[in-house]
């Protein structure tokens, strides 16, 4: 081709370049200034287009599978480490001396914790979205049994006699009784709501079991959350304790003469309108101390200090000589080191009212906090070497293992887990979601509020200065990236939206996301956040008798006397599936006289069973709540005809509503058969 | 509903006018007081009857918050009593009441059971069923849970699961998968869904179903198996031992194999192959007006509207307190069998200084060396008599 027609070609392509160029540039921003909700976003179409791919071959090609540390047990000679590795499924071995993976042990879905028998042959992991528990032979490093437990197994505690296995059930709220002789569970009780922590008093007597949801009352009612407190020797429940006005006590420990048991707290001010950002004290975090004495004191200390908050306390663990307790603070990368001789000293010189005004006492840590130490991303499960020296630290999202000398408090070397080096967009994102860095003062991050990327449970007074106005029943982020709008009142079409300039005037109080870290953020949340397996209602797809009756009622057209329901009055009308939503604003009569005028975005409903309380404002303590005593006028869809019979079977049927995610696998398992 | 009050009205009446008849017809032996008491044995069965005596009898007087008491339970070194105004708790010689302002779901405490694994406690009451565990009280109702109906007359655990008899029909509540399901008439084969009592044993429920007669249904199989009276509506029992004595069922009791059940017309024994009615003119019942039963090994406590019967099938002991006054007496009639195998029936009367606090008796329990009666005025407390 000659010069003349090459430069020809070229012009063409230019000028149409240039013609496509002006005008798609400006589509480009019309749209992006829509999705963002602001006009300056960068125009990076790789952005959304990219990184918030969820599945697919794009997906696996900027995504990692990271390890993702949760909890670990340190051996009695202290030669070998065993991390709970959460996003793998796996127990990690680690060599201590050689700072070493050894090898790598596949168990159940989703692991939680890890605990060693007395004499050093078992591990047992407790798998929190397949409901048992890995027995595993530290000689032969396998699993060799696995114990049918309660619905999201957690926490776990060995009796002293390591005949009996305690698992706390975090979904189902209870605590399960295994008999280890015969891998049977024995007995089961209930506990707060949401438990994870446990921890066997030293004389071997007393279990405690933390809870980290409150339980539920009506809002303007103090939360309370409960400390379930076992027998041993009988095995029965003798004492539940409320602790008030806190609740995600995570974890417990005693001190070694069992004098106190210890345990990490969160005290929420979800009563108060949420511009108190402003101003601080939104979230405060602490330790719960409780007397191990007849008629033994609850008291209340906060970690923070009077212009730093140190959120999300996750793990406690106690020297061997009883002096040092050590915290995690997985949302802002501290160990908070405590003084237990001091806090001792402050219980016995303060009379009853002095020891209650500390819960909401900022300055007082000085008393007993002895030391900040840093980590790295997400320190959350603890463990000390068993002379004490040591302290691990599994930092979940450096995919590393920090060691901190207990003695001279430094951090004096770090275990490399072997996970991806590359940190991805959306794995930056999981590190903002966990991090408090954005909010003032580091009153709290998305995962206070989300715990496990789900909801809190609470009822906040959001958006209005004025009391008990706008209450807001937090929702799950879970499999939120193809449901929108956001918010209760549908007003952010967009992820973007919600996390971006509006959350920092709205929650944060402080600058907002910069653009780099708004798109690592929504990377994660629209990619990161699946659903747990519903394996209480629907573990396989088969619903029950009851659950079918329940469906057809979700189904129906006619009510019972044969009349037509309209259209928009049916369940199914609002609420199709997968999400179990029809994306649209509703009306269903439920708006209070203390909120805006507005309609509600109709809520997904996958899971429904693990979000209580229900409606905008959490004014249903359960799913029958929201139709015996807030669907009287069947504005919520046509109930009142139904027979109790029938409601029952349409609860049973929307608590074993679950992801689209696992309906796929059904249908992929039932399209492989056929 | 009120179609089935008009028809138990019916029944009633005409079963007031049969008993009358009857009770002319009975001849019983000549009663001859005991100044000392003893086990009552029958001539086929060497397991001696328990008597009690040396009652105790509390009231409001004496710490209750009412005097009248629906239901009583033995817990350990406790016992648990349910009154018109509350729960209350008898403990180291004292009591202690516990109301809905302490989060019970209604004054009126109706039923109770106390669960062998957990050591939880369960109360039926007027306006919905609690859970008591470590002194915390949680509520279900017909409006927060799929607990059938607010009245809960009945309440029973068997290993991890709870039983209730409301007037919705039956709940059965998961505890370990907090799972309710109901059985009303239009899952089972009940007449109508009010049920008055629910007991349990050998992996069976045993549902006493208001003009439905016993419902038994098989945990594990999730198969129903109905028991009603042969006779239909008839008050009079026609062919003795055919069956059930009458629908109107009003609770049932399971222990050593056999089925108890109490009716106002009667009380049947069913040992999986027959059935034996028990009227108070062909045995040591009381009275037929039978409001509660419990079974403890081979003898069954009756609850009547005139007084306290117990029985292992043979020997029965009736207490029952003097109309002027607070003492009252225990009746024994043995019906044994003689050699040529001829009824062998005889009665002694044990007097009681002080007898239980009122004939009107609707709850009982019983643990080792004690007995424990809920009446219409106060709790009675006996010994067993050695």
């Amino acid at each position: 081709m000659k010069t003349s027609g090459i430069l020809s070609v070229l012009l063409f392509f230019s000028v149409l370049g240039l013609i496509v160029y002006f005008p798609g540039r400006k589509w480009a921003r019309v749209h992006v200034n829509a999705k963002t909700a602001v006009d300056d976003h960068p125009l990076n179409c790789l952005s959304c287009h990219l990184y918030t791919q969820k599945s697919g071959f794009i997906s696996k090609l900027i995504n990692r599978k990271y390890l993702s540390p949760f909890n670990m047990a340190v051996s009695k000679e202290g030669d070998r480490l065993y991390v709970i590795a959460q996003d793998d499924n796996s127990l990690l071995v680690v060599d201590t001396e050689k700072k070493k993976v050894l090898k790598k042990i596949s168990v159940g879905n989703l692991p939680h914790t890890v605990i060693l028998s007395n004499d050093g042959q078992r591990a047992y992991v407790s798998n929190e979205w397949s409901d048992d528990v890995s027995v595993i032979d530290l000689n032969t490093i396998r699993v060799v049994d696995t114990l049918k437990t309660g619905n999201g197994p957690a926490g776990l505690s060995l009796s002293a006699d390591n005949k009996s296995l305690y698992v706390v059930n975090s979904y189902s709220s209870n605590i399960s009784v295994l008999d280890l002789n015969t891998g049977e569970e024995r007995k089961r009780f209930d506990t707060g709501n949401n438990p994870t922590g446990t921890q066997l008093s030293p004389d071997g007597k007393t279990l405690y079991v933390t809870s980290r949801r409150a339980l539920i009352a009506p809002y303007g009612e103090t939360l309370e959350s409960e400390i379930t407190v076992l027998d041993e020797t009988s095995q029965k429940i003798t004492k539940r304790r409320n602790i008030e006005s806190a609740y995600m006590m995570e974890n417990v420990a005693f001190t070694p003469t069992g004098d106190l048991a210890i345990m990490t707290m969160i005290r929420p001010k979800n009563l108060v309108p949420s511009i108190q950002v402003e101003q601080g004290w939104m979230m405060t975090y602490g330790i719960v101390v409780i007397e191990q004495k007849e008629n033994g004191r609850v008291i209340q200390l906060l970690l923070d200090e009077p212009n730093a908050y140190y959120s999300d306390p996750f793990d406690i663990v106690i020297t061997p000589d009883g002096k040092k307790a050590f915290v995690s603070h997985s949302g802002v990368n501290t160990i908070s080191v405590v003084n237990i001789d001091s806090v001792r000293s402050l219980i016995a010189e303060s009379s009853p009212e002095l020891l209650n005004s500390y819960s909401d006492n900022l300055g007082i840590s000085s008393r007993y906090v002895i030391k900040r130490i840093k980590t790295g991303a997400d320190p959350k499960g603890l463990a000390l070497s068993s002379d004490g020296k040591l302290l691990y630290v599994a930092e979940q999202l450096e995919d590393r293992i920090a060691v901190i000398n207990t003695e001279s408090l430094e951090t004096v070397g770090a275990i490399d887990l072997g996970g991806p080096n590359k940190i991805t967009v959306a794995r930056q994102g999981r590190r903002l979601f966990n991090n408090s860095g954005h909010t003032f003062q580091n009153q709290f991050d998305c995962y206070t509020c989300h715990p496990d990327m789900h909801e809190d449970g609470l009822v906040y007074n959001m958006a209005s200065k004025d009391m008990g106005r706008n209450l807001t029943n937090t929702q799950s982020l879970r499999d939120i990236g193809d449901t929108p709008p956001y918010k209760w009142n549908g007003k952010n079409q967009t992820v973007y939206k919600q996390d971006g300039m509006r959350f920092s005037t709205v929650l944060t109080r402080t600058e907002q996301f910069n653009y780099n870290d708004l798109d690592a953020i929504t990377a994660y949340i629209i990619t990161g956040i699946p659903y747990p397996p519903n394996l209480q209602y629907n573990p396989n797809g088969e619903l029950t008798e009851s659950q079918l009756r329940g469906k057809a009622l979700f189904d129906r057209a006619k009510d019972n006397l044969g009349n037509d329901i309209p259209e928009n009055n049916r369940c199914i009308t609002c609420h199709p599936p997968p999400y179990y939503t029809n994306l649209k604003m509703a009306y269903v009569k439920t708006l209070a006289l203390s909120d805006d005028s507005m309609l509600f975005d109709t809520p997904h409903l996958n899971n429904i069973y693990a979000s209580p309380p229900y409606l905008h404002d959490g004014r249903a303590a359960t799913l029958e709540e929201i139709w015996t005593k807030y669907g009287k006028e069947d504005k919520h869809g046509r109930v009142n005809d139904m027979t109790k019979n029938q409601l029952n079977d349409l609860i049973d049927y929307l608590k074993s509503l679950r992801a689209p995610a696992y309906e796929h696998i059904v249908s992929k398992k039932f399209h492989a058969k056929n | 509903m009120t179609k089935t009050f008009r028809k138990i009205s019916f029944r009633a009446a005409v079963a007031v006018v049969l008993c009358g008849i009857y009770s002319v017809a009975v001849i019983n032996s000549q009663p001859s007081a005991e100044k000392s008491a003893a086990n009552v044995h029958s001539k086929d069965d060497a397991k001696p009857m328990p008597v009690y005596g040396h009652w105790k009898n509390f009231t409001t007087k004496d710490g209750l918050p009412s005097d009248h008491a629906y239901c009583v339970r033995i817990d350990g070194n406790r016992v648990l009593v349910g009154t018109h105004e509350g729960l209350s708790v008898y403990e180291d010689g004292k009591w202690k009441t516990y109301t809905i302002k302490d989060g019970l779901a209604h004054n009126g405490v109706v039923s109770i059971d106390v669960s062998e694994l957990t050591g939880d406690v369960w109360i039926g009451t007027l306006g919905g069923l609690n859970r008591w565990s470590a002194g915390k009280f949680e509520t279900f109702s017909q409006l927060n849970s799929g607990l059938p109906n607010d009245l809960v007359y009945c309440v029973i655990c068997d290993g991890k699961d709870v039983w209730t008899a409301t007037a919705g029909g039956a709940g059965h509540y998961d505890t370990y998968t907090k799972a309710w399901e109901i059985f009303t008439e239009k899952n089972a084969p009940m007449h109508e869904p009010w049920t008055y009592g629910v007991s349990a044993g050998d992996g069976k429920i045993f549902i006493a179903a208001w003009g439905g007669g016993v419902i038994e249904y098989t945990t594990k199989t999730k198969k129903f198996k109905d028991y009603t009276d042969p006779d239909g509506e008839m008050e009079i029992d026609l062919l003795p031992d055919d069956g059930l004595v009458h629908d109107i069922t009003t609770a049932t009791s399971y222990a050593d194999g056999i089925l108890w059940v109490s009716t106002y017309f009667g009380m049947s024994r069913y040992d999986g192959s027959h059935w034996k009615g028990y009227f108070d003119h062909d045995s040591g019942l009381a009275s037929n007006f039978i409001n509660f039963i419990r079974a403890k090994g081979p003898v069954v406590f009756i609850c009547s509207d005139k007084g306290l019967s117990s029985t292992d099938g043979k020997s029965w002991v009736t207490y029952k307190k003097n109309d002027n006054n607070n003492d009252g007496m225990a009746i024994i009639k043995n019906f044994g069998r003689n050699d040529d195998n001829t009824i062998n029936k005889t009665t002694k009367e044990i007097p009681l200084s002080p007898s239980i606090a009122h004939n009107f008796i609707i709850g009982v329990d019983a643990d080792k060396d004690v007995l424990w009666v809920a009446t219409e005025k106060g709790v009675s407390r006996g010994e067993l008599m050695k």
